[in-house]
């Protein structure tokens, strides 16, 4: 089951970041980074960590490995970043909040809508914590794999 | 050597394709600074907003240079921001003469955007995929394949018309509820409220948001502010678009069903 998310979620990842026109050859990785990304706030949900929480981790883990992928392939953060988001960004609560809006159901919006602003901290959040570690580490890790393909 | 205007103009003109395609402020205003230090400028102050840049250098001397770009918000594409990123990596490694550079640089403002064909595609599995990730079954996923692929025809032919974002985003959005209710009043048991969220996905502000905390977090206040506004505007469209067509239907039905 979680293997069949992990597929489905690649392949969303992938198809946004060609809508992104992702350089051709960072499309797989793009698509993987959603992947992860996805993997990990689904473990976290099934953990019952409540969905801020898992948001948060995920998109923690999103930054860490766009940023690990960047250093080591020398492309931009934002290419990795921007495809792997997607699959958090808070669409649902953007749906839900306006249905019940016009379906006079106040306080199911209120609900919602509260629930779309906190996982949207949740996800500011998590980028925040993501690009708060040293850049170094990342560099070098990118010295790391340039040495590597050199020998 | 090249001269202060040359320097200038090669890294502002880097700067403005980084910052149309969608690079976050704090890369432009390092990319333009390190160009202009690979050239040998020495006095020089770069401002950089998220639609706009300003430069001047060399103003001591007698070839005083600035320029001033107005960069409106544009569509991403994240393979120019990665050719660019490598071209400035080029330029501040060793001595690329400015020609050369220019060169380089048009070559980048020419990638192409994926052909449309193939967008349409992708834009379709990309929402089915996303419909079934959110709870939907299998049908859900083959009805937001359809809406996926006839929303980012839509998408093409308002871009073609060089139409107003907000006009985009509530047609897109309208465009996909109507599909999905048409599928539920066909008699299809469809959750079209799935169906909805896949579809909706390409206009979600997932990049502009994003490109916002990270602005606010390099300390760039403004930008981030414009493109915090950018991602609530959109999502505002958005949710115009899906109640508009909803509230027709309910109208429509009798205020039943749904």
């Amino acid at each position: 089951m979680i293997a069949l998310q992990f597929f489905v979620s690649m392949i969303a990842s992938l198809s946004f970041a060609v809508l992104f026109a992702a350089p051709k050859k960072e499309l797989l990785l793009c698509g993987f980074t959603g992947a992860v990304t996805w993997l990990v706030y689904v473990i976290f949900t099934d953990l019952n960590t409540g969905t801020i929480v898992a948001n948060l981790l995920a998109t923690f883990a999103l930054t860490v490995f766009a940023r690990t992928a960047a250093a080591i392939r020398k492309n931009p953060v934002t290419v990795y970043l921007i495809s792997g988001i997607f699959p958090l960004v808070p669409g649902a609560g953007i749906y839900y909040t306006s249905y019940y809006f016009i379906m006079n159901e106040t306080a199911l919006s209120g609900h919602y809508g509260m629930e779309t602003v906190k996982v949207a901290g949740a996800i500011v959040l998590g980028i925040i914590f993501g690009f708060a570690l040293p850049q170094s580490w990342f560099s070098a890790l990118s010295h790391t794999f340039t040495r590597g393909s050199q020998l | 050597m090249p001269t202060t205007k040359e320097a200038l103009s090669l890294a502002v003109e880097t700067g403005d394709l980084l910052l149309r395609n969608g690079a976050e402020v704090y890369r432009v205003e390092d990319t333009v600074m390190h160009i202009l230090d690979a050239y040998q400028v020495e006095n020089y102050d770069v401002y950089v907003l998220s639609n706009g840049i300003f430069a001047s250098a060399n103003e001591d001397r007698d070839d005083a240079c600035s320029m001033v770009r107005h960069v409106p918000l544009g569509t991403t594409h994240l393979g120019r921001i990665a050719a660019l990123n490598q071209l400035s990596r080029e330029i501040c490694a060793g001595d690329l003469p400015i020609s050369e550079a220019w060169e380089r640089l048009e070559a980048c403002r020419s990638l192409p955007y994926g052909k449309n064909r193939v967008n349409v595609l992708f834009c379709g599995i990309g929402c089915s995929c996303f419909a079934y990730l959110f709870g939907g079954g299998a049908l859900d996923a083959a009805v937001a394949f359809l809406t996926g692929m006839a929303l980012q025809w839509l998408l093409i032919r308002q871009r073609r018309r060089k139409s107003s974002k907000f006009l985009k985003n509530i047609l897109g959005s309208a465009l996909v509820t109507l599909l999905a209710l048409l599928a539920l009043s066909a008699g299809l048991p469809v959750h079209y409220d799935k169906i909805i969220i896949g579809s909706i996905m390409p206009l979600v502000p997932g990049m502009a948001f994003t490109t916002s905390i990270r602005d606010f977090f390099n300390g760039d206040y403004l930008s981030g502010a414009i493109h915090m506004i950018d991602a609530v505007l959109t999502a505002f469209c958005i949710a115009v678009g899906v109640d508009t067509v909803i509230t027709l239907y309910r109208f429509l039905m009798g205020g039943v069903l749904l």
